[in-house]
């Protein structure tokens, strides 16, 4: 018995070591498994708790009938125009505040406050104003991705190491130069973490909103199908959120980690 | 290269939880010959790195002037290389790229500075280190970059600030004789700080003793060049000379 265990796990690792892709696929077997034996023992009852077969062929009906990839697109999109705002005008202000002693006496006090306020708690406010369309969307996204990029951003300006700005200048380099080749490379590794916290909190705000005053969108999809009672749709709506996040983090922002302080020595291990 | 004068230097601070002015650096006056190899030796907390700092132009000096080449120093200018203690290599720079910085900034077109580079880097025997990052080296070869790093940018005087203070002592015995040898090709006009008396004698064409923000003395070293550690371990002149800078050092 304890041979042939040992025989399925040496199997296993020989197996995932050739298909890296297998090892992130791997954990998710037996959940699914878990989740396909509830249903199949009608522990509850199937409107309330379809299994992942029922989920697949109404993945399969909606991209058939074009409506899951148009709201996919609307979410993304909406996502990556925020996502671009908010680093945008995060970044910079992020570097002012870190640099500038003045700068962060006066806004430190107003960043801690705003982001205390929250994404959501802004949306009756920005319905009044702007309406059920795209622009309240935009806004609460800008606004939740900002704080942590442009709060992740101070913290990786003022990491940087005294000697680092002082052998630069004496170096020769000018004002606008130190920015470049000290500032920005230096608080790099905290950047691109305040980018994902920033875009994993985005992205729920952008379902929550989506939800809230969405005419399309994942959010939008969950939603409308509560409405219908489409448990089924529900489901399949969380597992695209699940999938997506996973896609953005081990595709982009994993890779420029790995890219920027690890190679530089600036994150261990 | 050019020579470096310091008259009257004085730098006083106010300590807000003291509540009192306190005297770091007292009237300090010093000139240094262009090419000449100068060492400032003392206890840590004798004022030796504010210097340094005063004549980098990191911070301000409160009384006495800076001369370098006859200008005032006002901030920090490449005319003034810089050896930290942390060795302060860009850790997102190649060996390559961190040497080139300088030349860099001075406009020098990519294939021009990276000659320049790859020249200096096999003055350190650092060639095959060139496409490395700082975070792959030892600490040894790293600050052996931090010199070179220096070096490349042609400044007026080289200033050094414990440079060699946190690598093991073999490693520190190889830098040394290096550092001579590279200063014999080159003739910087170096300023070197350390609290290491032998170190001080063993590099300098003269000792400068601080204590207490003062200078103590002034001590000419003319021991023969090129100097190596088994030459001068059992050498009496070198013996002596340790032996008064010591007693210099700690009598104050």
């Amino acid at each position: 018995m304890k041979q042939f265990l040992l025989k399925i796990w040496s199997h296993c690792v020989r197996l995932t070591a050739r298909w890296p892709s297998i090892a992130s696929i791997a954990p998710f077997i037996p959940v699914v498994a878990a989740w396909w034996i509830v249903t199949e023992l009608q522990l509850f009852p199937r409107v309330f708790l379809p299994g992942p077969a029922e989920v697949v062929r109404s993945f399969g009906s909606l991209v058939y009938m074009g409506i899951l990839p148009a709201y996919l697109q609307d979410s993304i999109v909406r996502l990556a125009v925020g996502a671009f705002w908010g680093v945008a005008l995060g970044i910079p202000l992020g570097i002012l505040v870190g640099l500038n002693q003045r700068a962060r006496t006066a806004l430190w006090p107003l960043l801690l406050f705003f982001q205390a306020i929250g994404d959501i708690a802004w949306l009756p406010i920005l319905v009044i104003w702007f309406g059920y369309g795209l622009t309240t969307i935009t806004v609460v996204i800008v606004y939740t991705v900002i704080f942590p990029v442009v709060l992740n951003t101070v913290l990786g300006v003022r990491s940087i190491p005294i000697t680092l700005h002082r052998a630069a200048q004496s170096l020769g380099a000018s004002r606008i130069r130190m920015l470049w080749e000290v500032v920005l490379p230096g608080a790099l590794p905290n950047i691109v973490t305040g980018l994902r916290n920033g875009l994993g909190y985005g992205w729920r705000a952008l379902i929550a909103t989506e939800i809230i005053v969405g005419t399309s969108g994942i959010g939008f999809l969950m939603f409308d199908a509560r409405r219908s009672g489409s448990v089924v749709e529900i489901l399949l709506g969380m597992i695209i959120l699940g999938i997506l996040w996973y896609i953005v983090d081990s595709w982009i922002l994993a890779p420029i980690e790995r890219a920027t302080g690890q190679r530089w020595g600036l994150v261990t291990r | 290269m050019k020579d470096l004068t310091i008259r009257n230097l004085s730098k006083t601070y106010f300590d807000p939880y003291a509540g009192t002015n306190v005297t770091a650096v007292h009237d300090v006056s010093l000139k240094v010959e262009q090419g000449e190899f100068v060492c400032i030796v003392g206890p840590s907390g004798c004022g030796k790195t504010t210097i340094l700092n005063m004549i980098a132009g990191f911070i301000p000096h409160t009384g006495g002037e800076i001369l370098v080449g006859g200008r005032p120093v006002k901030g920090p200018g490449p005319d003034r290389g810089v050896v930290f203690q942390s060795f302060a290599l860009f850790p997102w720079r190649t060996v390559l790229e961190n040497v080139a910085f300088g030349p860099k900034m001075r406009g020098v077109r990519k294939v021009e500075r990276e000659r320049i580079a790859h020249e200096y880097l096999a003055l350190a025997k650092l060639t095959e280190a060139a496409g490395r990052y700082p975070a792959e080296l030892s600490g040894g070869m790293q600050q052996r970059v931090g010199v070179v790093r220096a070096l490349a940018n042609e400044p007026d005087v080289l200033l050094m600030d414990e440079p060699f203070a946190s690598v093991d002592a073999q490693t520190r015995m190889t830098l040394q004789e290096e550092l001579t040898r590279i200063w014999q090709e080159k003739r910087p006009t170096v300023i070197f700080i350390t609290h290491d008396v032998q170190e001080a004698v063993f590099l300098a064409n003269r000792v400068v003793a601080l204590s207490k923000g003062r200078v103590l003395d002034d001590i000419a070293v003319d021991l023969p060049r090129p100097r190596s550690w088994d030459a001068l371990n059992d050498d009496a002149r070198f013996k002596e000379l340790s032996g008064r800078v010591l007693q210099l050092v700690r009598s104050a």
